[in-house]
């Protein structure tokens, strides 16, 4: 813990939190000790990039947020909401935190549409006709308009994954959560899936974002926070972290992946 | 910040369990008391010592010594010893049946491909106590008697058994080194029939699973197709077939208990027997299960080890 | 080429692709043949069908009452016009070649083979109606049934639950309705009966038992698990008999249901189990990523099971858990051996009839003939239905 070394945000910062972690620690089942003690705070319209080497617990750290893993020690606010294990105030949580998976789980036996419109219907009691119409918008922002009656299985990778960044924007979220979105995609199409997060990113959504993908980090992120063995290393914004990293670890992650 | 325990959930698991639990326990213990109040007013509470009174009926076929003085547990036993003895006959004669029909499905020539794929169909879609009754009924019981018998080097089909071995005629009654009855081999055909065809399908379902690359892999080596098939795929299919196969042999263990649909003295038939006679409803039932629970289990245990014999090794 | 010597060369590459072929071959058509031969001389000399057509109301319905069987009648007549318009209102105008034949197909069982069986007149008659209601259903449900308004088309796979109950008031009695007692009912009838409520019955229980087994709380998983593994290594037979025997005595005094309900619980807790298996298969097939995205967009777990998992468990179970539906079927053939008079027990009484001595052959072959063609007809509808469901869902490729 004495070794990181994290730029703190101002205390006189105007916009709200959005994520306050504070001391966050988790133990697996079989004792293994996944996070050990990890702070961060994210404001809205943030873009924050957490990187770092396979088993540093970034993943851990994102599903945490929406309550996919769970934590024993420390305390995670989001959205003003404080996780515990409250059954309603999760299910507030997860109703306002969008997920974008590594491996898109889309829904095959539902149309494109369907995929879409299945949430807010069920969880919103929307009506199906409001949805379906805020849904063909959303899909023309991501460039599948076209598509919408297909089935997941008829669409490229590259397709899928905006389609499944669609969907969680179905659902109106106050924060998306990206979960290494470009590592199952073939090289050909990460550009456009990178190029729909940009976007997002431009509107003022609040993204955080698990990734190996340094451009985007560098364009569009505005801190990046490197993990390994279950803590946080760095934060720092990317011109900084990119150039001139400085802690020991952050050069040696660095010099890996360059 | 406190959670109302409705809500939590670390609690909510334990809340369910607890109300399941409490819904089972509550419900045994209604059966169970309506059983020991209904038991004890029929005068019929668990007991195992009416197993020593004699029995007091015949058993049509028996391995072991049996009359109606011995006691119903030796009857009990000889009816266990004639489904051991089915079942064990009836699981070499339908794997036999099952792998030749299997490998049939694969063979280069056109009609027996087809008759293979006849046969399962065929099978597959009747009920096996029909297949079993017309066995016994049709086929078995009108087979013509005495001097109009069936008589095949060795082997006598008569209407009073099938003879085995060296046989003759002695005043009008056959007489053979081994005499099999009408309803033993009624039952081991139509089981070894039944399973045969879903055996076949196991073993067909096995080699299919086995890659395409390795049959060409093997023609272009030069092998013949039979070489290929037994000596590169066949043992790769065992793979995937040895744990269908268990399920299959449990199941025919279980169907060995038609055999009272064709007069044959099995454990089933002899329990239903004694149950007629005592009364004893609950102890013969759980025999019947125990007993059952048993053979399915010893039958799990074996094939469990072939399976690991059979398994590749890996990295 | 041409066409013959297309056969030929194809004749000749299929049977006699080498001498061993060509000796199998041989030897196949030898012996089909003679057991061919063999069993057109017996059908044509020696069969007597006479025992079919003296008791096919007895195989048909038991011994239901002569003067209420018009009830039986009223309630296939709802059932053929109900499936035809099932079957007009999927396939929508216009009548595609498999329609067709199917068409062709009932209309031929439902006009020769009564004349055949050698069913009276009055009987042939009944036939001949119902098979027009079933076509008529569904030229009428093809031409018109898109225009019903939508709010009526999302209550009519209501209609299918509705008759069943119908069907089985109908049968029993009731309202204003003479009471059948279910020890009248029998043959075929009573074989469809115990068949359908275990089917029916089997299939929530089963989905809720494979639940359980994949369940992560400790307590279900043992509960399921030791129910699934007890059912599975008992033979049929024997929980029949605990049914008949042991039933009455689980039920305080004298409140034991009758022997035919008994029979029909036992053969769904025992299917329950099989199709248990055969949805946890599916259970297990699926990604869990497939939760984890229900939950993260905060569909709650009921909303998950109903709309994301069972969907999809269920299409990978689907020819395992019809599989078992026709097991159900033929196994209610067991229940001639605890005493109940299904199709299977009225035919053996019959063939136990003097008056018909030695016409078992003819028996057996009917119901065989009866049997396969009811399991053939559930196997293809399942493959059909299987192949149909595989279109719409290919599996996302990551």
């Amino acid at each position: 813990m004495t070794e990181t070394m994290t730029s703190h945000p101002k205390a006189d910062d105007p916009r709200t939190v959005m994520i306050e972690a504070r001391a966050v620690q988790k133990w697996y089942p079989n004792g293994f000790h996944a996070l050990r003690g990890v702070d961060l705070t994210v404001h809205q319209g943030e873009v924050v990039v957490i990187m770092g080497p396979s088993g540093s617990g970034k993943s851990t750290f994102l599903r945490t947020f929406n309550a996919l893993e769970d934590f024993q020690k420390g305390s995670i606010v989001v959205d003003g909401i404080e996780l515990c294990d409250d059954v309603r105030r999760i299910d507030a949580i997860r109703r306002e935190v969008g997920m974008v998976f590594q491996q898109f789980n889309l829904f095959p036996h539902l149309s494109v549409l369907d995929n879409l419109t299945l949430a807010p219907t069920l969880v919103r009691h929307r009506t199906k006709a409001d949805v379906q119409r805020q849904a063909l918008e959303l899909l023309a922002r991501v460039g599948i308009h076209e598509q919408a009656h297909k089935f997941p299985g008829q669409l490229s990778g590259g397709q899928q994954q905006r389609v499944a960044i669609a969907r969680s924007l179905c659902m109106e979220p106050r924060l998306l959560l990206f979960d290494e979105p470009t590592s199952a995609l073939d090289p050909e199409m990460v550009q456009e899936v990178l190029m729909v997060m940009q976007e997002l990113a431009k509107e003022g959504m609040t993204m955080v974002v698990v990734t190996h993908e340094v451009r985007f980090a560098r364009q569009v992120a505005d801190r990046v926070v490197l993990m390994a063995d279950g803590e946080v290393v760095e934060i720092a914004p990317p011109e900084q972290f990119f150039t001139a990293p400085q802690h020991p670890r952050s050069r040696q992650f660095l010099s890996q992946i360059s | 910040m406190q959670t109302p325990w409705w809500r939590n959930r670390r609690l909510l698991p334990l809340l369910v369990q607890a109300a399941v639990g409490l819904m089972v326990l509550v419900t045994i213990a209604f059966l169970l008391g309506n059983l020991v109040r209904n038991l004890s007013a029929a005068g019929l509470l668990l007991s195992w010592r009416w197993l020593n009174l004699p029995a007091g009926f015949d058993i049509s076929e028996t391995l072991l010594p049996f009359n109606a003085e011995l006691p119903y547990w030796r009857a009990l036993l000889a009816g266990l010893v004639n489904t051991v003895r089915v079942v064990l006959i009836g699981l070499v004669g339908a794997t036999l049946l099952g792998t030749l029909a299997g490998t049939a499905a694969f063979s280069s020539n056109g009609l027996l491909r087809r008759l293979s794929r006849t046969y399962v169909e065929l099978v597959r879609n009747v009920p096996l106590l029909l297949q079993l009754l017309f066995w016994y009924f049709v086929v078995f019981l009108s087979l013509p008697n005495g001097p109009a018998a069936i008589q095949l080097p060795w082997v006598v089909l008569a209407k009073s058994g099938l003879y085995l071995g060296s046989t003759q005629l002695i005043d009008g009654v056959w007489q053979g080194s081994l005499r099999i009855t009408l309803e033993f081999a009624a039952l081991l055909t139509g089981l070894i029939i039944h399973s045969g065809a879903f055996i076949a399908e196991v073993v067909r379902g096995g080699v299919t699973a086995v890659p395409a690359g390795q049959w060409e892999a093997a023609r272009s080596l030069g092998l013949s197709a039979g070489q290929t098939l037994s000596r590169v795929v066949l043992p790769q299919a065992l793979r995937v077939i040895v744990p269908a196969l268990n399920s299959q042999y449990i199941s025919l263990a279980k169907n060995s208990s038609l055999a009272v649909a064709c007069g044959y003295s099995d454990l089933y038939s002899v329990a239903e027997t004694t149950l007629n006679q005592t009364g004893r409803a609950v102890e013969v039932v759980l025999i019947l299960l125990g007993t059952y629970l048993a053979m399915d289990l010893v039958i799990s245990l074996l094939m469990n080890r072939l399976n690991q014999l059979v398994q590749i090794q890996e990295r | 080429m041409n066409r013959p010597q297309a056969l030929t060369n194809r004749l000749r590459r299929e049977l006699f692709a080498t001498p061993l072929d060509g000796l199998i071959t041989v030897a196949l058509l030898l012996g089909l043949g003679a057991g061919l031969k063999a069993l057109l001389h017996w059908t044509l000399t020696q069969a007597d069908w006479a025992v079919i057509q003296a008791n096919s109301t007895l195989l048909a319905v038991g011994r239901y009452p002569l003067e209420q069987q018009w009830r039986l009648w009223l309630l296939t007549a709802l059932l053929s016009g109900a499936t035809g318009s099932s079957w007009g209102l999927l396939r929508g105008r216009g009548w595609p070649h498999s329609d067709r034949l199917a068409a062709a197909v009932l209309v031929v069982f439902g006009l020769v083979l009564p004349a055949t069986l050698g069913l009276t007149a009055t009987v042939q008659q009944h036939w001949w109606w119902i098979t027009a209601l079933l076509i008529a259903g569904r030229w009428a449900a093809g031409r018109w049934g898109g225009e019903l308004p939508s709010r009526w088309r999302r209550l009519l796979p209501l209609a299918w639950p509705m008759l069943y109950l119908l069907g089985l008031g109908l049968i029993g009695g009731g309202l204003g309705l003479m009471s059948v007692r279910p020890s009248q009912w029998g043959g075929l009838l009573l074989t469809l009966i115990e068949a359908s409520f275990a089917i029916l019955v089997c299939f929530p229980l089963g989905i809720a038992l494979a639940l359980g087994r994949r369940s992560e709380l400790p307590l279900l998983r043992w509960c399921s698990t030791l129910y699934i593994e007890f059912i599975r290594g008992a033979p049929l037979i024997t929980l029949l008999f605990l049914g008949q025997n042991i039933l009455g005595f689980l039920l305080p005094g004298g409140l034991a249901p009758d022997r035919v309900w008994r029979a029909a619980w036992i053969l769904t807790f025992f299917a329950a189990a099989y199709v248990a298996e055969a949805v946890r298969a599916g259970l297990a097939a699926l990604p869990r990523g497939q939760w984890e995205a229900a939950r993260s967009l905060g569909l709650n777990t009921v909303q998950t099971l109903l709309h994301v998992v069972l969907p999809q468990a269920l299409r990978v179970a689907l020819p395992a858990t019809v599989g078992q539906f026709i097991t159900l079927l033929q196994d209610t053939t067991l229940l001639s051996l605890i005493g109940l008079l299904d199709l299977l027990g009225v035919a053996r009484a019959v063939m136990a009839n003097p008056e018909f001595l030695g016409r078992n052959a003819e028996v057996y072959l009917v119901l065989a003939i009866l049997f396969w063609c009811c399991c053939a007809a559930l196997g293809l509808g399942s493959r059909s239905l299987e192949r149909r469901l595989n279109r719409q869902s290919l599996r996302s490729q990551p």
